[in-house]
């Protein structure tokens, strides 16, 4: 199944917030995209299309989203993406305890929408992005191919391989995918370790350095990946 | 990244009782007004006595119609002035010797007897001679009795044994007291009651309001965000777009502040309360802000304390991160150029608290602003100090404690303590 195939509705009775929207989705790709203006509509196209997601309000003019999700779930297990001008956690519990998959809050960045839209129909229908496919980091002369987990510098002294421990492939992996952004010591004992309680922080240490000297030209002196004192690490 | 993901995850409303001064408000409003209407009717009272003894027929007393008794060798004679009263408003009088005789009658009614046993005499004394009410005057072996008409007067005897009186007046201080905590009690609930209704109407407003300008602004910040790397526009006009678009996000926060503010201002917002690890929180949101933020813009120096690093608090995440984004904003609002925040989380009162202190090197709180944050009246005026408003109310809901102050050396100080408990491996 294609990403970009996928049947969207959009159901939100604000028709300049409906046009909006397919603009941007049919931008990102997404041809595929049916309004609906009301419960009654949503209906409508829902029976006419089955759709492969839903994007719904929680305010309709003749009902709410809540119970239209409701009635949904009896005839489909396609995701639902809530986009409520509603941010109180009440009303955002309430969505996904009722099986949405994701909860956007008005006022949002297209970006946003479209990210959440992504990684929702990716995770339900096992897409694989083609983006994903590239599982190679360049770092300068070195290069991280997380697919086989090993680490080629190509030095003065001529090519020099290595490969990654397993906590050495998470942390690369973690930074690899915020690249560009500080993770933090946290983030990246969670991911490492898969539990948040402190204490990983000084073996995080020694196990960033061992990485620092596989795929840094000069370890001491890091270009890739930067220490950010105090908070965490940086992959540039 | 969320490390603590403890058993205690909960919800907690916490539940604002009404203040004090309102209860105390009500409850001299409901006695003072139940005082004014007692009095009212006391005034009143007096005044419609006082008026129906003034303009209505005298009242005779006995003694007044012996003085007037003269004994004359025909016998006894009254002055003519007084059986002109009596006469006036048919009263009669007789004059009984030290035998029960009558020895001297006025207008006297032909049912009433001429001779009285002793028996009679006590039994009108105090009540009524063949229903004609009547009045007693002893002078030495004599006695007056005065008679008005039949059915003009009631007439009750009062006598309270001293042992009661005492034990009423007693019983009065206590009837006060139960009168004082009925009224009390009836201010708490109505209080409640409508402070309650009162509230929940002004966060709805507030929330309706948020609710309708999402909407709208999502289709500014959408429409922005679109335009900002058009090629069809000249790079000034990319600009222009990029500060529309800046400025709907800072909206964008602005409508959730608000929100959330009037729902903390009437501790309507649940707590969800769950293990928090500040100090991973604290690295969670610099990281954040430093990726928003423009390096050259900010710089952020973070210090915690290795018995800090293994505490934890019982928080409402969000609130708290909302909270610390406030203050980092606040910062960068007020900066110079060259922005540096520390932040430092220390234990104090051997661990049982952490404690927050955020502080910069911009141009601090502005005087009206800190006066705001430092007053310790209840109902400050949130509208122009938002962001940090928020902050003061959050830590507040978490039973902390917080300060603001402008450090000598310039710049701003905020320190916030919260309870704290130990990491268990």
């Amino acid at each position: 199944m294609d990403l970009y195939n996928c049947k969207i509705m959009l159901v939100d009775d604000e028709s300049a917030l409906r046009r909006m929207v397919e603009e941007f989705l049919a931008r990102e790709g997404f041809w595929r995209v049916k309004g609906a203006g009301s419960c009654k509509e949503a209906r409508e196209i829902f029976g006419e299309e089955h759709p492969d997601l839903i994007l719904l309000d929680v305010m309709l003019p003749d009902g709410d989203g809540f119970s239209l999700l409701k009635e949904l779930r009896r005839e489909t297990e396609a995701p639902v993406i809530f986009l409520s001008a509603r941010d109180e956690d009440e009303n955002r519990l309430r969505g996904l305890g009722l099986g949405a998959d994701d909860y956007i809050t008005k006022p949002f960045l297209p970006q946003e929408l479209i990210l959440r839209v992504r990684a929702v129909l990716k995770r339900v229908y096992r897409i694989k992005d083609k983006g994903e496919e590239k599982k190679v980091i360049v770092l300068g002369r070195c290069s991280v191919n997380l697919g086989s987990g090993v680490a080629c510098i190509e030095g003065k002294e001529g090519k020099k391989e290595a490969t990654l421990t397993a906590k050495e492939y998470a942390i690369i992996e973690k930074l690899a995918v915020n690249r560009g952004q500080i993770v933090t010591i946290d983030a990246l004992c969670e991911h490492v370790w898969q539990d948040g309680n402190y204490g990983y922080e000084n073996t995080l240490m020694v196990h960033i350095r061992r990485l620092r000297e596989k795929i840094e030209e000069e370890p001491s002196h890091p270009r890739y990946l930067i220490t950010v004192r105090g908070l965490g690490y940086k992959l540039l | 990244m969320n490390g603590c993901k403890g058993k205690e995850n909960g919800m907690r409303m916490y539940n604002k009782l009404p203040g004090i001064r309102s209860i105390l408000y009500f409850a001299v409003t409901v006695m003072a007004t139940a005082w004014l209407m007692i009095a009212l009717n006391i005034i009143f009272f007096c005044v419609v006595a006082y008026w129906y003894i003034e303009y209505n027929p005298d009242y005779i007393g006995g003694g007044e119609v012996m003085e007037e008794l003269i004994l004359t060798d025909s016998g006894y004679a009254l002055n003519s002035a007084m059986e002109e009263r009596l006469r006036n408003q048919n009263w009669w009088a007789m004059l009984l010797d030290g035998e029960g005789k009558v020895v001297w009658s006025f207008d006297k009614p032909e049912e009433v007897e001429d001779a009285y046993s002793l028996s009679d005499i006590a039994r009108m004394s105090k009540w009524y001679l063949r229903d004609y009410p009547v009045y007693l005057r002893v002078w030495e072996d004599y006695i007056m009795v005065v008679g008005q008409p039949k059915h003009t007067v009631w007439k009750y005897n009062l006598e309270f044994p001293e042992l009661w009186i005492d034990t009423v007046l007693k019983s009065f201080v206590w009837m006060v007291l139960l009168d004082l905590l009925w009224v009390l009690g009836l201010a708490f609930f109505f209080v409640r009651r409508w402070s309650k209704s009162r509230e929940q109407a002004r966060i709805e407003w507030v929330s309706g309001i948020s609710h309708d300008i999402r909407t709208p602004l999502s289709m500014v910040m959408g429409y922005s965000d679109g335009l900002v790397d058009s090629e069809n526009l000249t790079p000034v006009e990319r600009q222009q777009m990029a500060v529309v678009r800046h400025q709907s996000i800072v909206m964008k926060e602005l409508v959730e502040d608000l929100n959330l503010i009037s729902r903390l201002e009437y501790s309507m917002q649940p707590l969800r309360v769950e293990k928090v690890r500040m100090a991973a929180l604290i690295r969670e949101v610099a990281a954040a802000f430093l990726g928003d933020a423009k390096e050259e813009e900010l710089e952020v120096e973070v210090e915690i304390s290795s018995q800090a690093e293994q505490s934890w608090v019982k928080a409402d995440r969000k609130l708290l991160v909302r909270a610390l984004r406030n203050l980092f904003h606040n910062s960068l609002q007020h900066s110079k150029q060259g922005e540096k925040v520390e932040i430092w989380l220390r234990m104090w009162r051997e661990g049982k608290w952490c404690c927050v202190s955020f502080a910069d090197n911009g141009t601090g709180y502005s005087m009206e602003v800190l006066r705001q944050l430092q007053s310790r009246k209840k109902k400050r005026t949130v509208a122009n100090i938002r962001g940090l408003g928020i902050v003061y109310k959050t830590v507040l809901a978490h039973g902390g404690k917080i300060r603001f102050e402008n450090r000598e050396e310039g710049g701003s100080f905020c320190e916030m303590r919260l309870r704290a408990y130990e990491l268990k491996k």
